[in-house]
Formats: structure tokens, C-alpha cells, sequence
């Protein structure tokens, strides 16, 4: 007869709750991507036009200020959708920027690593790991867009004289809605191209070729076939409409001669998630990477 | 100093030129095999191909030829100028030159390279003429397609043109800028490779810069790729706004002269690459 | 010309993290195992060796060649590294072929060279399957026949054993024996200490990044004073020769084998321990059958020198 001492017992403590357990991969996203000390001078960097902004928008506001610098008669810089359009133009464009870094970060070395298999083996899905990840990023982007540019409608607000808020509302409600297509557009794009190519190295050249490349090849079909429905494919393009239109921006002379609809890019922008959302569906698998 | 010379003469005459050859030629062989002939390679010639694809189907679905030929030359100056040399030609010669150094790092693989008894110039001269050769098959077939379609579609005005005009001058300055521009900006993304681990960053860097490079000074002008080629672009295009700036031409250089810059330009950056490659060490876990 | 391998006064620092430091060594032809834990600088030594990182400090010559020279270095050299990677879509023939192009071997005597080093490591079947396919042992396997197909006179192997199942080991350390047997120098760092020890002609052992010990296992054994020998003795009379034995002062320790058929004696002065042991026999009353060093490898060194928690004892 055999006498077996049962010294194991199975782990008995508390758990994290299983609907907020993918946070956990989001946590190691955060501290991964903050490890690199180019992500901190990226980040900081995404706040120059904001910083701007608020100068100028302190300046505009202040006639001891005016008088300081002596600038009493400042023409042409009023502080109003264009004015705003050109700050969030500049921070969604560095948005990109800090994408193109911090978006292959990660799932790029989740793939590399054969590291998703063992993620995957917990009690985790995959629909759970593209949300911890996808909040990292919508996190970052969300506070390098539309966040500091409220903070800037909201300092102008203070500052000018009243009714500017009331009658400025939609500029505010324009640039957390272009933001945030902007963000989740952004966002996607930067996860199914990391999760389709595997390595960092490429997966940042791809954000911005994804970007980019279907622009130029756009523009060639406009310019062979005679057309412009080829800036369905021209994301800056589009987005650039998008906000002018969200922002009440007056048209400029090259988008009056496009006659793009508004339905038409929004289902362009649309048909792009769908296909981020299609890669990220039939890339992310517990399955083994090979090299060779 | 004569003997020193007699020195370097005899250093010279020692070494072995015809194994250097035949090494040089095993690299070429096997890495253009690896380029050429590779899945991960599609997307290149996607992104050469893509305007030979809409072109094609701009013959069948325009077969009145109502653009006209002039119009049609210019359509073709603008897709070169503004998508094959600034998009595709670009982005192509970034995937293929990365991938010689860098992406072997990255797949752990440069090692079995490094093992070999092979100097590492002739290692790196091979790669680079291997990248070349697989940037300038795609490139310049795509840009010869492209052309011909365009006016082949015309039928005998379009051989008229091309053989009797101005046309087969054209073909020879694309096919020509073509290859400047995949030496010029391979040989620039090889060693942005070697010196960044992520050499994307630095790519979009460059990219600004030739972007930017007609408002800068004439010296700088000279440390730009783009800026030689403007100047043997065989059609000028008018062009309003931003994109002015990718086609202005600031100084005029004579066509040799902007050759040769490319050519120097590439030299010396390859010369900086193989120095870089001398000191290269295999450290795959810091990648 | 120069027949060793040496380094003289080599560090290596990866930044502020030390590789190895201050290591000199002069190894002759043979089998030379490099032991140590993880992290010791068994890697970065051979990774120095073949030129694929840089010394901070110091100088290498293997043959009396450096890596600077690279067309003759390589051709005498073929490392079998650790790193488990390919170059993507490669079969394992064209991998060992293409290896041997590089040489400016022609294709018919490279054919013949890849054929030769396949059959030695077992791969011929598989030669023309692609290496991404290949089992961990395959790959080892493949790797070690592109580091022998040059015919090299100096073979490091990092790790060589690494996956490879009880009968492919036996197969490897067999064609290592081999080797080193005909001139060749071998350079093995390894875990498997029991196999690996015994092949070796030597051992350095390392840890922390510097060499601790270097030279003939039993040469190495001996110097350690610190730990007395323990030597294993067969007899009739265990019991008897265990009381003996603890009637010298040298003698520190004497164990019963567990069958009852020997003891473990542990002495600091093993020359004097056998003149005693000849003079016991001599007279008679024990019967010995067996004398043998019980922790006389390199595996009781690297017990003795590193300890099982890897730091120096």
C-alpha cells in the first residue's frame, strides 16, 4: 500500500473579475510602452501645437499682453474654427506619429515572441486581448487629441468675452467627433497592420505606408481615369474633409472642386475599420510562429 | 612614401580578386533569389505595378482616347515625378534595402553570413547590388509598362510619337531617373538600417527633408536625392499648392552633373555603410 | 605556425553590463568544454572567438588568425551557434550548399561536401525539406552539419546537445570524439556536463563572466583544495576499512556504499591516502576489488567551484 502526502492544493485566493480581467493586458501595455524613452519624447512632443495654441489664444485674449509684445493690431489671427482646425490638424498628424511608434509595440512583439499562444491559454479571448491593447492606444491617442484640444476650446472660452462659448459649442463638439474617428481609424489600422506583420520594424513603415501609399495611388487613378473617386482612398484627404465639415470651415478651392459626398467618405472610412477589424479577426490565433 | 607605396602595391597584388568575385556573385545570387522570388517581396511590386494595373484599365475603359496625347504626357510626368519617385520608388527601396541588414537581425539570421569566409564589404557590396538588382527589375519594368501602355493606346500617333518625337527621350530619362533614384535612395536606407534598429522614423525624417529640400539653401540641396533628380525630369509639370514644392526647380544643373551627384551621393553612402558594417556586432536580443 | 586558440587579456561590456572580463586562455588541439551557469559568458566567449562581437580589451587569435582576416579566418572555423533561426524558406540542403558557395567552393565539390556533412549528422532524408518544418533536434542537427561541411580545423559549438533526443547526443558527442581525435580543436560549452565530460580533453569553467578554472579535468580536480577527493573503494570489508581509514588525519569522511559492498573516503591528501590504501592491501585482512575518484568530473568541479546556485563557493 501507498500512503501519498497531498501537500499541493490548487491556487484559492481571490481573482481579478473576469470582465475587467483584460486590463491586466493593458496595465503591460502601458508600462511597455513607456519603457522607451522615445515614446516620452514622442508624447511630448504631440503637445507643441496645443502649447502654441494656448499662447496664442492668451495673447489674443489679453491687451496687457498685446501690449508687451507689441502686437496691438494683429490681423488675421482670430481665434475661430480655422484657428482650431489648424491646432487639431496638427495634432492628429502627430497623433499618426506617435502610432507609427507606439502601435507595433503591441501586438508586433506578442507575435515574434510566440507569446500569444500563452496569453491566449488563459482565461482570456481574443476579442478581450484586441480591446486591452486597442485601449492602450485609444488612451494615448485620446490624450494627445481631443483632450488637450478641449482644454484649449475651454481656455478660450474663459477667456473671451461671452456669449463665445455658446455660440462656439459645435467647434468643440467637432473636434472630439473628428478626433475620435481620427483616434479609432488610428487605432485599428496601427493593431491589424502590427498583427499582420509580425516585426516592429515593419509594422511602424506600414502605418504610415497604409497612410500614405493608397493617397498616391489614388491620386493616380484620379489623374488616369479622369475622376476623383480615387480620394476615397486618400485618408488625409478625406479626413481633412471631414474635419472642415465638422468644424463649419469654409471649403478651400482644391475640395470644391471634389465632389465627394459625406456619406461617401464615411463609408470609405468605414470599409477601411472593417477590413482593420477583418485582419486583426483572422491574425489573432493561439497559434505558433515558426521562423525559418 | 615610395616605399610605402611599393607597400600598398604589393598589398594589392596579393589579394584575391578572383575569390572576391565569386563570393560577390554567390551573395547576389542568393539574396536576389531572396528578394525577388519572395511572398514578403508582393507588396513591392504591388506597389510598382499598381499604376501599370490602372493605366491598363484606363485603355479599355477610354478606348475613344478622348483625354488626348498631351494631356496623357503630362498624366504620366505626374504620376512619375509624384508617385514613383516620391511614393513607390521611395517606400519600395525602404523595404527592400531595410530588410538586407536590419531585417536579417531582426529574423536572427545575418550570423550564418558573418560566419562565412567573406569579407564583410564584399558581404554588404553583394547585398546591396542584390537589392538593386530587385528594385531596379520591378521599378523600371513598371515604369516601361506604364509608359507603353500610355501610348500604345494611341496606336500609330503613339509610335510616332515615341519613335519619332520626343517620346523615346522621355523613356530614356524615366528608365534612367529610375535607377539613379533606386541607388540613391537604396544605398540611404541600407545605412539607416545599420544605424537605427527601427529605421522607419529616420526614413520619414528623410522623407521631410526631400520634401522640403527646393526652400533650403543650395548646399544643402546637395544632400538630397530628389533634388538631383528634378533636374533630369524630361517633362516639367505645372503644379499649385504644397505639392509645387516636389517639382520646383531652384538652380538649373546640367544633367551630368545631377548624374554624377546621385552617383557620388550613393558611393559615399555605401562607403559609410561598409565601414558601419566592419564594425557590426551580432546582438540579437537587443532587437 | 600556431596550432592554439588564444585570448589575451579579453573583457567584453555591453555597455555598463560585463560580458566577459579579463579572460586569457591558450587552448591546444583537442576537446575543450566550456562550463558554467546561464549568463556566465560561455556565449559571449565563442561570440568573441568567430568575430561576431568585438573585444572592449584584449586580442583573440585562433591558428594564429584573427577575424580581421576573414576569407582565411572562416575557412578554418565553423561555429555552430545557439540562435534557433533561418534564413526564411531555406531547405536544409540549401543551407548547408549555399554555406559552401560562400567559401568559393564549385558547385560539384560543394554537392559533395553538403552530401558528406548530411550523412554525418543523419539528415540526408530530410535534406530537401524546408528547415521551418524541421524538429528542434533537426535543427540543431542541420546547424552542426553547416559548421563541419567546410571541413574546419576549429569547431565551436554553443549548446551543441540542446534538443537533440538520448540517441542523436550519443551520435554527436561520438563525431566530436571523432574529431578532436584526428587534431581538430573543439569547442563545446554545454549543460550536460556528465557527457560532455567525457569527451573532453579539458575544461574552463566560468562564471560571472570571468574563468575560474582551466585545464585537465583531474588536473582542476586536484587543485581544489578546499574540497578533500572522495575516492570510492570496492571491498570485502567495508566496515574495517572505513575504522582504518578514520585512523588518519587526512582522512575527513568515510560513507558505507549503500549496497554494502564499498565506502566513500573523503581525503585531503590523496597521495598519501593511496600509500595507505597499498599498505592495507598488503596486509591482507581487506580484499580490494575497486579504487576509483567518486567526484573526479566536471560535474563535481562545477559543484565544487560554482555551486548549484551558480555563484562562486
Amino acid at each position: 500500500m501507498s500512503v501519498y502526502k497531498r501537500t499541493y492544493h490548487s491556487y484559492m485566493g481571490e481573482v481579478t473579475p473576469l470582465r475587467t480581467r483584460f486590463l491586466v493586458l493593458t496595465r503591460y501595455g502601458f508600462s511597455d510602452v513607456w519603457s522607451s524613452r522615445i515614446t516620452n519624447i514622442l508624447f511630448a512632443m504631440c503637445f507643441l501645437p496645443t502649447v502654441i495654441g494656448l499662447v496664442m489664444i492668451y495673447v489674443m485674449n489679453s491687451d496687457v499682453a498685446k501690449l508687451l509684445l507689441g502686437a496691438q493690431n494683429i490681423r488675421g489671427l482670430t481665434i475661430d474654427q480655422r484657428f482650431f482646425f489648424g491646432v487639431m490638424q496638427s495634432q492628429c498628424w502627430l497623433a499618426l506619429i506617435l502610432t507609427a511608434w507606439i502601435g507595433p509595440r503591441l501586438i508586433s512583439a506578442d507575435m515574434s515572441d510566440n507569446a500569444l499562444p500563452i496569453l491566449l491559454s488563459r482565461p482570456i479571448t481574443r476579442w478581450e486581448y484586441v480591446l486591452g491593447k486597442l485601449i492602450v492606444l485609444w488612451t494615448m491617442l485620446s490624450a494627445v487629441t481631443w483632450a488637450p484640444l478641449l482644454l484649449l476650446w475651454g481656455f478660450q472660452a474663459y477667456n473671451a468675452k461671452q456669449p463665445w462659448a455658446a455660440a462656439n459649442l459645435f467647434i468643440a463638439g467637432g473636434m472630439v467627433a473628428g478626433s475620435l474617428i481620427w483616434v479609432a481609424l488610428l487605432s485599428l489600422v496601427a493593431l491589424a497592420l502590427s498583427s499582420w506583420v509580425k516585426w516592429r520594424v515593419v509594422g511602424t513603415g506600414l502605418i504610415f505606408g497604409a497612410i500614405f501609399i493608397p493617397a498616391g495611388v489614388g491620386g493616380v487613378f484620379n489623374a488616369v481615369m479622369r475622376t476623383d473617386k480615387g480620394f476615397l482612398l486618400n485618408i488625409p484627404f478625406m479626413m481633412t474633409i471631414l474635419w472642415h465639415r465638422l468644424l463649419r470651415v469654409p471649403a478651400l478651392f482644391f475640395e470644391q472642386r471634389v465632389s465627394l459626398s459625406l456619406p461617401e467618405i464615411s463609408i470609405a472610412l468605414a470599409l477601411m475599420c472593417a477590413a482593420c477589424v477583418l485582419v486583426l479577426h483572422r491574425r489573432i490565433r493561439a497559434r505558433e510562429v515558426v521562423r525559418g | 612614401m615610395r616605399e610605402r607605396l611599393e607597400e600598398a602595391k604589393k598589398w594589392a597584388a596579393r589579394q584575391p580578386y578572383r575569390l572576391w568575385w565569386v563570393q560577390l556573385r554567390a551573395v547576389v545570387r542568393l539574396e536576389a533569389k531572396r528578394n525577388v522570388l519572395a511572398w514578403r517581396s508582393l507588396w513591392i511590386y504591388f506597389l510598382g505595378f499598381i499604376p501599370v494595373v490602372i493605366i491598363g484599365l484606363h485603355t479599355i475603359v477610354d478606348p475613344a482616347k478622348a483625354s488626348g496625347m498631351g494631356e496623357d504626357t503630362m498624366v504620366l510626368a505626374g504620376i512619375f515625378q509624384l508617385y514613383y519617385i516620391r511614393l513607390g520608388i521611395f517606400f519600395g527601396c525602404l523595404g527592400i534595402f531595410s530588410r538586407l541588414i536590419r531585417g536579417e537581425m531582426v529574423e536572427r539570421s545575418l550570423h550564418y553570413y558573418l560566419l562565412a569566409p567573406v569579407r564583410r564589404e564584399i558581404l554588404l557590396l553583394g547585398k546591396f547590388i542584390a537589392g538593386c538588382i530587385t528594385a531596379l527589375m520591378i521599378f523600371e519594368s513598371a515604369v516601361f509598362l506604364s509608359f507603353t501602355l500610355i501610348y500604345a493606346h494611341y496606336g500609330a500617333a503613339g509610335q510616332a510619337f515615341v519613335m519619332d518625337g520626343p517620346g523615346l527621350g522621355q523613356l530614356e530619362a524615366y528608365m534612367g531617373i529610375t535607377a539613379l533614384a533606386c541607388l540613391g535612395y537604396g544605398s540611404i536606407f541600407m545605412l539607416l538600417s545599420m544605424l537605427f534598429k527601427n529605421p522607419t522614423p529616420a526614413a520619414m525624417i528623410f522623407m521631410g527633408w526631400e520634401f522640403i529640400n527646393p526652400i533650403l539653401p543650395s548646399l544643402l540641396q546637395k544632400i538630397s536625392i530628389a533634388s538631383y533628380l528634378r533636374h533630369l525630369m524630361p517633362v516639367s509639370m505645372p503644379m499649385h499648392g504644397v505639392l509645387a514644392l516636389l517639382t520646383v526647380v531652384t538652380e538649373p544643373v546640367r544633367p551630368w552633373a545631377a548624374t554624377m551627384g546621385v552617383l557620388v551621393l550613393t558611393a559615399v553612402v555605401v562607403g559609410i555603410s561598409c565601414y558601419r558594417m566592419r564594425k557590426l556586432e551580432i546582438r540579437y536580443t537587443t532587437e | 605556425m600556431n596550432d592554439r586558440i588564444i585570448f589575451d587579456d579579453v573583457s567584453k561590456f555591453y555597455g555598463e553590463v560585463l560580458g566577459v572580463n579579463r579572460v586569457s586562455l591558450s587552448l591546444p588541439p583537442g576537446i575543450t568544454s566550456l562550463v558554467g551557469p546561464n549568463g556566465s559568458g560561455k556565449t559571449t566567449l565563442m561570440n568573441l572567438l568567430t568575430g561576431l562581437v568585438q573585444p572592449t580589451r584584449g586580442s583573440i587569435s585562433v591558428l594564429g588568425m584573427t577575424t580581421m582576416d576573414a576569407t582565411e579566418f572562416f575557412r578554418a572555423v565553423g561555429y555552430c551557434t545557439q540562435f534557433d533561426s533561418f534564413p526564411k524558406g531555406v531547405t536544409g540542403w540549401d543551407f548547408v550548399f549555399d554555406g559552401l558557395t560562400l567559401h568559393g567552393i564549385g558547385y560539384e565539390e560543394a554537392t559533395q561536401l553538403t552530401k558528406e556533412s548530411l550523412e554525418r549528422v543523419n539528415l540526408g532524408e530530410a535534406a530537401m525539406r524546408k528547415v521551418a518544418g524541421y524538429s528542434k533536434g533537426m535543427r540543431q542537427k542541420i546547424r552542426l552539419a553547416q559548421a563541419i561541411a567546410h571541413r574546419p580545423r576549429v569547431l565551436v559549438l554553443d549548446e551543441p546537445l540542446n534538443g537533440l533526443d538520448p540517441m542523436a547526443r550519443a551520435e554527436s558527442l561520438a563525431l566530436f570524439e571523432e574529431l578532436g581525435r584526428q587534431g581538430m580543436h573543439v569547442l563545446i560549452s554545454s549543460h550536460i556536463l556528465e557527457e560532455v565530460d567525457r569527451i573532453s580533453d579539458r575544461i574552463v569553467l566560468m562564471t560571472g563572466g570571468y574563468v575560474v578554472a582551466e585545464g585537465n579535468i583531474h588536473e582542476v580536480r586536484q587543485e581544489v583544495h578546499e574540497k578533500p577527493m572522495q575516492v570510492l573503494v570496492r571491498c570485502d570489508k567495508p566496515e574495517m576499512l572505513a575504522s582504518k581509514m578514520f585512523a588518519m588525519n587526512h582522512c575527513v569522511e568515510a560513507k558505507l556504499h549503500k549496497d554494502g559492498g564499498g565506502v566513500f573516503v573523503r581525503t585531503r591528501d590523496l597521495d598519501e591516502f593511496y600509500r595507505l590504501l597499498n599498505e592495507i592491501a598488503a596486509e591482507g585482512e581487506v580484499k580490494i576489488d575497486v579504487v576509483a575518484p567518486a567526484d573526479d568530473d566536471a560535474n563535481a568541479i562545477y559543484q565544487y567551484l560554482i555551486g548549484s546556485d551558480g555563484g562562486l563557493s
